[in-house]
């Protein structure tokens, strides 16, 4: 159901994005791209033109929420969850009012992963 | 929480050794309460009552809750509500030191009594779920200076507690704070929050302690203190830091902002205000917390 999604993981954690590949492996989704800041997060996008992209929040070089802010300007279809520790409305409206296509709170687990692409799925 | 409370307790007054300590929390997965620890703690019977009722045992083919009945201790109504307790940390602890020869019966009875005495804890504390316990127990065991942060380091530390337990594992015992301001520390991994709070938060453990940490977080068998050791254990951070900014917003202190973690190779705590050490000893070695907010 979910084998020919591209999948870019945007983290600055090597453990989170290894958790990651996991929990979409067992989607059967092994079509995925890594990056470990928001410069590399934008400059993948541009290249893999993922069906989703999955970006933490913080982040050296550039902020997930900068990151989210120029992949919307390349393309404001760009279908990008935000996944952060911190899960306050503050946060949440930030991630919204910049075009995110969704938020869940760390840590990522195979059921909220899972949510998302059965949303994404429709 | 009361478990790890209850085993610094036992610690600081020497009843037990920290090897028989470590050994006994590693134990209460595998521990299943019996009727005797379950009797001494709802008050029904005494500990010489219960050796009693192991030495009758001993002599006669019955069960130990027919004993207790047939030598006039407890009733059959209140043997069939010692079966519903709940096997709450603290219990599965003291069974366990008793079941391994660390403890009598009767020493369990006494420093369970005298715990409860010294803390002011009812009995009905042990089985609160609400926060309210849980802060006002962290409160009075670290004895924080009275400022106006002490909110949220308790908050923070109580936070933690579950943290560690949700995370890592409930087989720690939480040792004294440390009012610090000249300590160095060496290879430890740090996260700034900025907002409403500031703080920073570091956590600091020799290597081996930082591998089991780090393995145990990760669900992996590590053995190199290395890059990825490192990034399990700035995860576990990020994590903690993360629910600890969503619990401040809950409560209308408004917003935190982390900061990626980082490593310092040295950090000077003079450079750090108003910082404690709050180290929590695992069976596989010590994990201290600094904590400056």
């Amino acid at each position: 159901m979910f084998e020919n999604l591209k999948v870019l993981v945007c983290d600055d954690s090597v453990l989170v994005r290894k958790q990651m590949s996991k929990i979409l492996g067992s989607f059967g989704i092994t079509n995925v791209e890594e990056a470990s800041d928001g410069v590399q997060a934008v400059d993948k996008y541009a290249g893999f033109m993922p069906d989703i992209v999955f970006m933490d929040i913080v982040m050296p070089e550039k902020s997930g929420v900068d990151a989210l802010k120029d992949i919307v300007s390349l393309n404001p279809a760009a279908k990008v969850v935000m996944a952060s520790s911190v899960g306050t409305q503050g946060n949440l409206k930030e991630a919204i009012e910049n075009g995110a296509y969704d938020f869940i709170q760390k840590p990522l687990t195979e059921e909220s992963v899972g949510k998302i692409l059965d949303k994404i799925k429709g | 929480m009361f478990t790890q409370f209850f085993g610094n307790y036992l610690l600081n007054k020497g009843l037990v050794s920290p090897e028989c300590l470590a050994d006994a929390l590693s134990k209460q997965k595998d521990t299943r309460l019996k009727l005797g620890v379950l009797a001494i703690n709802a008050g029904i019977m005494t500990a010489a009552q219960v050796d009693k009722v192991h030495a009758e045992q001993q002599k006669v083919d019955k069960r130990i809750g027919d004993i207790m009945v047939d030598m006039g201790y407890a009733t059959r109504e209140q043997i069939e509500e010692l079966f519903k307790t709940q096997p709450s940390g603290h219990l599965l602890l003291g069974q366990a030191l008793v079941d391994s020869g660390y403890m009598t019966n009767t020493q369990f009875e006494q420093a369970l009594a005298s715990y409860k005495a010294e803390n002011g804890i009812s009995d009905a504390d042990f089985y609160d779920p609400e926060e309210n316990s849980a802060n006002k127990l962290v409160r009075r065991f670290y004895k924080f200076r009275d400022d106006s942060n002490v909110t949220y380091l308790t908050g923070y530390i109580t936070l933690l507690f579950k943290n560690l337990v949700r995370f890592i594992g409930d087989d720690f015992t939480p040792l004294d704070a440390e009012y610090v301001s000249d300590k160095i520390c060496h290879d430890c991994i740090g996260q700034k929050m900025e907002g409403s709070v500031k703080a920073i938060a570091v956590i600091d453990a020799d290597e081996d302690a930082a591998i089991e940490f780090a393995s145990r977080f990760s669900g992996e068998k590590l053995s190199a203190n290395d890059e990825y050791t490192q990034a399990c254990i700035s995860e576990f951070l990020n994590l903690h830091n993360g629910l600890f900014a969503v619990n401040v917003s809950n409560q209308g202190g408004g917003e935190i902002k982390l900061q990626p973690q980082s490593f310092y190779q040295t950090l000077n705590l003079s450079e750090l205000e108003n910082a404690y050490v709050v180290p929590f000893r695992f069976s596989f070695g010590t994990i201290n917390f600094i904590i400056s907010i």
